[in-house]
């Protein structure tokens, strides 16, 4: 039995559809990613995910059982916009919070220590969080979420606003996780995220899905456009060549926009009559074209 | 209620270790103590700083001596001897008598000397008045003395009167005996089987009444603010977005609605606590005496109702003030909306302290029977009215059905409230969004 299950569920506001009929699993030891423009949903699903608000049709299934009040102590909630009380200890309201999850005091207490050791700052035991950084601050949210070992983890843009070196050793510890049998239903707009992370994906626009399925399948259905070319000397024309919409620049190499996979034959061919090729790659489309893709061009 | 506990101690810990529970605290107590100290402090500036009587001259003359009516020497020594007799606690006035010498004017010139060499703090000089046909006196100081040296002065040569006049012992106690004078409120309706309330007892009792109803609406005021300014600051911090995971918000709401209460009766425990000690002390207990107040005079009634009405009182206007809270965003934005609720418990003050003196009126009886108002304006009549024990339970029954029905209904809206963000919304807005959370 998957640890989540939401079926085509619906929410309105009042003259306003929030979400229209979405549906998705999250295995156990599985990463899900829920993408989506500003205002697409996502927020709304997870509330709903969360037992915060019912959903008007369809339902949500944990471990194949309707929400209680009891999942609440196995889920791990991480809000996109961070909360913590400023003025109270670090130690004071993580294990407040544990212990509202249903943790003993001595347990969260303990779990604590280890998390702060694990994130090498055991000196922020006893810091009041305003006296942290807003990276900090972060790390401490972290812990908050994931302290009484959660089954199932919700987090919304994770990683936002951390310097790179923390954002790998938030993304290993959400890695370490998995691995232990977690499941996550993972937002964020840092495409190289989700790619990094989820198996399994939702790109949500307008309240509605819009794609849906393995990563892997997704890049698949979306053809193969893009060149990237280097070449020990310089290479001309090949934005005469036919099947090339568009050349672009870089430093040390050239980006080339083909019609199709058949075309990228002659750009190879082209420029190997001019000069020593070191690279030349068709590329995969990056989530990122896929998702500017999909939710961009029905903006219009 | 396992959460609920966990709610209400965080709350507490936090408030009590904040460092503005303890200077708010200290300060309070501070002002307690000096208030109680008060009349014993100015009794010490009144009587100059010493607790030694003055000393006042007068003048025996030669010229007195000879003569066997009564002369201002006399007049003197019998004033000397009222003086001595009394309690040496309560003596304000010593008199010293002076030789003067032969006549008038040499008495008065020894007197000036005795008042140059500090011996004397002022003199007293006595002249046949032809209008009384006894003596007016002169008093003569270099400081201005204060008015009650003068009046001690009058009553003493009012009294020595007596003994020019030839009275017996006799006549004078009974000239001089007080005449006694009591009021006592009577209940003439036959619900109260006390023989009713003496003048003081009555003093204490609306003493006790104005004590409670400040204390119910500071209470109110501060810890409703304090409520409110915490719901706001969770949910603008976006803790409550946690919080709201983790337990269930009827268990948060009340969890911290219990907390502040906590809070709050720890203080006020240490206000009481203060002011007990403070009026143990021999000196305040005098002072309090003197002024006729005895806290045994307080009648039980009062204390057990004005507990029962503080507690409802609170809590009904506490689940309000976290329900406002919830609906505001920004702690800028509180003040304005939890104005209406200070009117309420303002106008509820308000009807309580400008009643004190007709605790009967058809005004005051039919709000004490509406919730919000009568926890203040019940108290007020329990305190110095008439009230059937009967109607006190209805309106305590009807505040209990109050805090039932209003907790439901700000549990749901801060269950609803907690999660809308933005601008605070209009009632319509709010029943929309319960309709559409299905709460």
């Amino acid at each position: 039995m998957k640890p989540l299950i939401v079926e085509r569920v619906v929410k309105q506001y009042a003259d306003k559809t929030a979400v229209n009929g979405i549906s998705l699993e999250v295995d156990r030891g599985e990463i899900y990613g829920l993408l989506g423009a500003n205002g697409a949903g996502k927020t709304t699903t997870m509330r709903m995910v969360l037992g915060l608000i019912f959903p008007d049709e369809g339902r949500i299934l944990y471990n194949g059982k309707p929400y209680t009040k009891q999942q609440l102590r196995d889920i791990g909630y991480l809000p996109e916009e961070r909360g913590l009380y400023p003025k109270v200890k670090v130690s004071e309201q993580l294990v407040y919070l544990a212990r509202l999850k249903g943790m003993s005091a001595a347990d969260a207490d303990k779990s604590l220590k280890t998390w702060l050791e694990r994130f090498g700052v055991p000196e922020y035991y006893d810091k009041r969080v305003e006296e942290l950084s807003k990276g900090n601050q972060q790390k401490i949210q972290f812990i908050a979420t994931i302290i009484h070992r959660p089954k199932l983890m919700i987090l919304d843009e994770a990683f936002s606003g951390l310097d790179p070196v923390n954002v790998e050793l938030l993304k290993s510890t959400v890695k370490e996780l998995r691995d232990q049998g977690a499941s996550i239903l993972f937002s964020t707009h840092r495409m190289e995220h989700v790619e990094e992370l989820c198996r399994n994906i939702t790109i949500l626009h307008r309240s509605n899905e819009v794609l849906k399925g393995s990563l892997k399948e997704i890049k698949n259905r979306f053809p193969k456009e893009r060149v990237m070319l280097a070449a020990d000397g310089e290479v001309s024309g090949l934005e005469e060549l036919p099947g090339v919409l568009g050349v672009k620049r870089h430093e040390h190499a050239y980006e080339l926009r083909i019609a199709d996979e058949a075309s990228g034959r002659a750009v190879l061919r082209h420029a190997m009559q001019q000069s020593d090729v070191t690279r030349f790659e068709i590329m995969e489309p990056t989530l990122n074209e896929i998702f500017i893709k999909t939710v961009g061009e029905k903006h219009e | 209620m396992n959460e609920f506990w966990t709610v209400t101690g965080f709350t507490f810990r936090n408030k009590v270790k904040g460092k503005a529970f303890l200077i708010t605290t200290l300060i309070l107590v501070l002002i307690l103590s000096l208030a109680i100290n008060l009349p014993y402090i100015i009794s010490l500036f009144k009587s100059g700083g010493s607790d030694s009587p003055k000393t006042i001259g007068y003048a025996s003359m030669q010229s007195d001596l000879a003569q066997s009516s009564v002369t201002p020497t006399l007049v003197g020594d019998w004033v000397k001897e009222y003086f001595d007799s009394q309690p040496a606690g309560q003596r304000k006035l010593k008199l010293e008598k002076i030789d003067g010498g032969a006549n008038a004017a040499s008495a008065e010139a020894a007197l000036k000397k005795a008042l140059t060499d500090g011996k004397i703090s002022g003199y007293m000089l006595l002249e046949p008045s032809k209008e009384t046909g006894f003596y007016s006196a002169l008093f003569k100081s270099e400081k201005m003395l204060d008015n009650s040296a003068v009046d001690e002065l009058k009553t003493a040569l009012q009294i020595v009167k007596a003994n020019a006049a030839g009275l017996t012992a006799e006549q004078k106690t009974l000239l001089y005996a007080p005449v006694d004078v009591k009021a006592l409120q009577i209940s003439t309706d036959g619900t109260a089987e006390d023989a009713g309330r003496t003048a003081s007892q009555q003093g204490v009792n609306m003493g006790m009444v104005y004590a409670v109803l400040f204390l119910l609406f500071m209470s109110i005021m501060a810890t409703g603010q304090v409520i409110a300014s915490e719901v706001t600051t969770e949910k603008s911090s976006r803790i409550m977005e946690v919080l709201i995971t983790s337990v269930s918000p009827l268990n948060s709401m009340f969890g911290k609605i219990f907390g502040m209460f906590l809070v709050g009766l720890l203080q006020i425990a240490i206000y009481v606590a203060a002011v007990l000690i403070n009026i143990q002390i021999p000196t305040n207990r005098e002072a309090l005496g003197n002024l006729d107040i005895h806290l045994s005079d307080v009648s039980p009634d009062l204390l057990l109702f004005a507990l029962l009405f503080y507690l409802t009182g609170y809590f009904l206007f506490a689940t309000l003030y976290a329900a406002v809270g919830s609906l505001v965003s920004r702690t800028e934005d509180l003040g304005q909306a939890v104005m209406p609720l200070t009117f309420v418990s303002l106008a509820g003050f308000y009807l309580g302290i400008f009643n004190l003196a007709n605790p009967d009126s058809m005004l005051v009886k039919v709000t004490s029977f509406i919730p919000f108002f009568s926890p203040y304006v019940m108290v007020l009549r329990v305190g110095v009215g008439h009230v059937a024990t009967w109607e006190v339970l209805v309106s305590l029954g009807i505040m209990l059905v109050s805090i039932y029905v209003f907790g439901w209904l700000s549990a749901k809206i801060y269950r609803t409230g907690v999660l809308l963000y933005g601008k605070r919304p209009s009632i319509k807005e709010l029943r929309k969004a319960m309709k559409a959370y299905k709460i």
